[in-house]
């Protein structure tokens, strides 16, 4: 394929977003080496932030639960979402402008208006809060991002492949494994990433329902404001970027040779 | 296949994951721990973050073998809204003072019995029986300070002794407020002579109409990042916490600080327990550890606030006592009008607020 | 399938346990009164709707629209060519792309807004690089405006505008783009006649989830707006905390719920109208 200047201006333009994402990051990366415990203004270079994070059991501990709590609502809302994302593709239902209205309105409604909603629920017919309460709660918000995004991925889908595929005699599991699935695989794991990222940053609707010792990272970083962000903060969140990007340079060293078939 | 690997790395990242989580937490139940078969007590404490001297904490666990499951809040209104809501399951909560006589009202704090509680007398008398607690009967008075004017000496040659100096044009662009209602309005009632709990129109009318036009002045409304902003010295001039002050005056020798002549906000954070605490008793104990003269010198000196206790100040350092900011907060404490709940002219105040903030 | 539209029963039964019964306590709230200390009565009054209809606020539900609108806009013409150009790459390139793309969401949006306000503020990085460099001669005043709120909003929701539509153009079959450019067609036209159309679902999905979040939004206009805008999420924050007016507040999220839902609505209403071009482009296929 001929590289046209288009292309190449195409490309520059993308990095120059890409930056503008990581800017932050590198300041915040820089900054954990901060000798300051405000961190407002750069004091001098220090290595005692990463050593005392190692000591901070409760932030790690915070942090554990945020993740635990993001990948078990992750799995059950693509879950869910995915299905409800087929099932309103496929299917005329009568109300289905109505439902399709109904899906926006979890993340209409402001986040402190559903946490404070959530906890009177829960208090009124007696759910103790903790982890599952947050975990509830993750799911009940992240539902729609994921159905409007298979939903999106379903409708630009071509339905002559499955039609083939039922004319050739598959029966509609068999259509669903082999053909639609791998088709809105893309869609699906968008909304995985979706839905992980909305969990895991989560604080309003979190404070809310979280109960005695089921503090998450968020929280315990929205909490520590008062008193100044600890540059312990900076160095968790450039451990967490290295590790991410490590795991994925893995990934993909790992990855066989072979081009797998395209669709 | 390329799935594969993908499932792979992120099993041993789940794996890593549980082992250190495992490893890390302590209790997972919120309840009860137990160890060697005895059952150890928990005491659910839900307040500021960093508001204690680790030490001290981990010394009272050591004590009463006990574990404090310490949760934070950020704001005295988030606290607020929990409890109303219900579910909350606190034994020991920090409200400031105006939170205290709102949740007196609301009937959801517990009387607190003083005969469990002793070393409270060691608290200075004024602070025994402040204006949003006068029986003393549901808080105790953990951190006190007042609320001033805070400037960059490297910027505002003349050291301030007005409200009305935040107003002088020399610092256009460079002035803080407090993001809060009641202290912006305080000090407005307050710079013409009105008590800051005012709910008369017509005072809250001429404390608006300065308000007005103060604010294309303003850098930004700001409580929670404003030690930044004045270290950093994008602010030069603005309203403060003494506390605070003292923490941005060690990171930036040029920042001052003083208390106007008409007078400010005295504020307090408090302990309280909420109405159906589980631990009780424990609560009780943990109050009046935190008031044993030693432990309270510990303790102050590592939050930095100031220390309402009076039989602390034989351990307390020599330069924590003499630090001029916390001194000036004692000095002053005549001066200082408590803030209290205004009931229904609380409408009034957020929609002055909200006109204020659309001003450009 | 018959038992196909099943498939669609336990995402709904979620919704209607965890999400309709809050929802319904919103309502009732919103028709409810707020004693002089800030509980809620069960008084049945319409004050909090009348409210609404003040000069103030309505100012401010606009000026928010506004915000989300453009906010929106502008987070279109940054993603569409990022999820372009991520869907163009060799495919074992792609997830791992999209990947990078998202980690810097994963990290606490508090700490990176303030790590802008490190690289906006008087004497921040940028500020400080154009000093040195001669080309001002006071600091630009970056931050605690309108611009540096549109700028946070925009960082914070890039990924939902991404995502939909890198999954959009990756579905979308390479070989019309081949046809088109074997009959003639230069690129910008292949672009706005084959790919767009055919991309649209994607770019509504985004541009909505775009457009819903950016409503709500309270910690950018706080944290990089200085606090000084009102927006529509600042003011039913307030309600919930220092006004301690849960009914008003209520009443303004029902009211913020419905407005935008209309606006989708409509949205909707003009892509149909659109429909020709696209399935036009699909016919091809």
């Amino acid at each position: 394929m001929q590289k046209s200047w288009r292309d190449s201006a195409l490309l520059a333009y993308a990095l120059a977003i890409l930056a503008f994402l990581y800017l932050p990051l590198l300041i915040l990366a820089l900054y954990s080496f901060n000798d300051s415990r405000i961190n407002a203004v750069w004091s001098g270079f220090t290595f005692r932030w990463y050593a005392s994070l190692l000591n901070n059991q409760r932030v790690i501990e915070a942090l554990t639960n945020s993740l635990i709590i993001a990948t078990i609502s992750t799995l059950v809302t693509t879950t869910l979402g995915t299905m409800a994302a087929l099932a309103l593709n496929r299917y005329k239902y009568k109300f289905k402008g109505v439902i399709n209205g109904l899906l926006y309105l979890p993340i209409l409604i402001p986040e402190i208006v559903m946490g404070l909603s959530l906890l009177v629920l829960f208090s009124q017919t007696g759910i103790a809060l903790g982890k599952g309460t947050l975990v509830v709660a993750h799911i009940t918000f992240c539902i729609s991002f994921v159905i409007i995004t298979v939903g999106a991925r379903l409708e630009g889908m071509r339905k002559d492949l499955e039609q083939a595929a039922s004319d050739l005699y598959a029966t509609p599991w068999q259509t669903f494994r082999y053909i639609t699935f791998p088709l809105a695989l893309p869609g699906i794991i968008a909304g995985a990433l979706m839905s992980f990222t909305l969990s895991i940053d989560d604080f309003i609707i979190s404070f809310f329902v979280a109960g005695p010792n089921s503090t998450t990272l968020p929280l315990y970083i929205y909490a520590m404001v008062k008193r100044g962000i600890s540059p312990e903060i900076n160095a968790l969140s450039t451990c967490m970027m290295c590790a991410t990007i490590s795991l994925i340079v893995i990934s993909q060293l790992l990855q066989p040779q072979h081009k797998s078939a395209k669709k | 296949m390329k799935k594969t690997s993908y499932v792979v790395v992120t099993l041993l990242a789940c794996l890593v994951l549980l082992i250190t989580g495992c490893g890390n937490s302590g209790s997972k139940s919120a309840d009860k721990a137990t160890q060697n078969g005895k059952e150890k007590q928990v005491l659910n404490l839900f307040s500021w973050a960093d508001n204690f001297s680790p030490e001290v904490l981990a010394a009272f666990e050591k004590k009463y073998n006990c574990k404090i499951n310490y949760d934070v809040f950020a704001n005295n209104e988030e606290l607020l809204a929990k409890i109303q809501a219900g579910g909350a399951q606190y034994d020991v909560i920090q409200p400031s003072d105006y939170m205290i006589s709102t949740m007196t009202k609301l009937n959801l704090l517990e009387k607190l019995d003083k005969s469990k509680l002793p070393n409270t007398a060691n608290i200075v008398k004024s602070l025994q029986t402040p204006a949003f607690d006068p029986k003393g009967e549901y808080s105790v008075v953990y951190t006190w300070g007042m609320t001033g004017i805070v400037y960059n000496t490297k910027y505002v040659k003349q050291a301030p002794t007005s409200w009305q100096d935040l107003w002088n044009s020399d610092y256009k662009g460079r002035v803080i407020l407090l993001n809060d209602s009641r202290e912006v309005f305080g000090m407005g009632l307050k710079k013409h002579g009105y008590s800051n709990n005012s709910t008369n129109k017509a005072e809250l009318d001429e404390a608006y109409a300065d308000l007005k036009a103060l604010a294309p002045s303003v850098l930004a409304y700001d409580t929670d990042t404003i030690k930044q902003k004045f270290i950093a010295e994008e602010a030069w001039i603005g309203m403060m916490w003494s506390g605070d002050a003292y923490f941005t005056q060690k990171d930036n020798p040029n920042i001052a600080f003083v208390i106007p002549k008409e007078g400010t906000v005295i504020w307090a954070d408090t302990f309280a327990i909420p109405k159906g605490a589980k631990h009780k008793e424990l609560a009780e104990k943990f109050i009046n550890f935190m008031y044993d003269p030693k432990i309270s010198a510990q303790n102050y000196e590592y939050i930095g606030y100031n220390d309402p206790n009076e039989k602390a100040r034989e351990f307390h350092a020599k330069e924590f006592l003499d630090n001029k900011i916390l001194k000036l907060a004692v000095d002053k404490v005549a001066q200082g009008e408590w803030l209290k709940d205004i009931g229904e002219a609380i409408t009034q105040y957020d929609k002055y607020w909200t006109e204020l903030k659309t001003i450009k | 399938m018959r038992n196909g539209k099943l498939l669609v029963a336990p995402a709904m039964l979620w919704l209607s346990l965890f999400f309709a019964v809050p929802l319904l306590i919103v309502v009732l709230v919103s028709f409810a009164t707020r004693t002089p200390y800030g509980q809620v009565i069960f008084k049945f009054t319409l004050a909090n709707y009348q409210r609404f209809l003040e000069p103030l606020y309505i100012k401010i539900f606009i000026s928010t629209l506004f915000t989300a609108l453009v906010t929106t806009v502008i987070t279109f013409a940054m993603g569409y060519p990022l999820a372009y150009t991520i869907a163009k790459l060799p495919v074992k390139w792609q997830q791992p792309g999209l990947i990078l793309v998202m980690v810097p969401f994963w990290i606490n949006f508090l700490i990176r807004s303030y790590a802008w306000v490190i690289i906006l503020r008087s004497q921040g990085v940028v500020n400080t690089l154009l000093l040195n460099l001669g080309l001002i001669k006071q600091p630009l005043a970056l931050l605690y405006n309108d611009y540096a709120v549109m700028l946070g909003m925009i960082y914070a929701l890039l990924p939902f505008m991404v995502l939909p539509i890198y999954v959009s153009i990756e579905q979308m079959d390479k070989r019309l783009l081949e046809a088109a450019s074997d009959l003639g067609a230069p690129p910008w036209t292949a672009f706005r006649r084959i790919t767009l159309p055919l991309t649209m679902p994607g770019v509504a999905a985004g541009s909505i989830l775009v457009f819903i979040s950016s409503l709500g939004m309270f910690v950018v206009p706080d944290v990089m707006g200085g606090a000084k805008s009102a927006l529509i999420g600042n003011l039913i924050q307030n309600q919930f905390l220092s006004a301690r007016d849960w009914p008003f507040g209520s009443a303004l999220s029902i009211v913020l719920a419905v407005l935008a839902l209309l606006l989708i609505m409509l949205y909707y209403k003009a892509l149909q109208s659109q429909e020709g071009g696209a399935s036009d482009a699909k016919e091809l296929a």
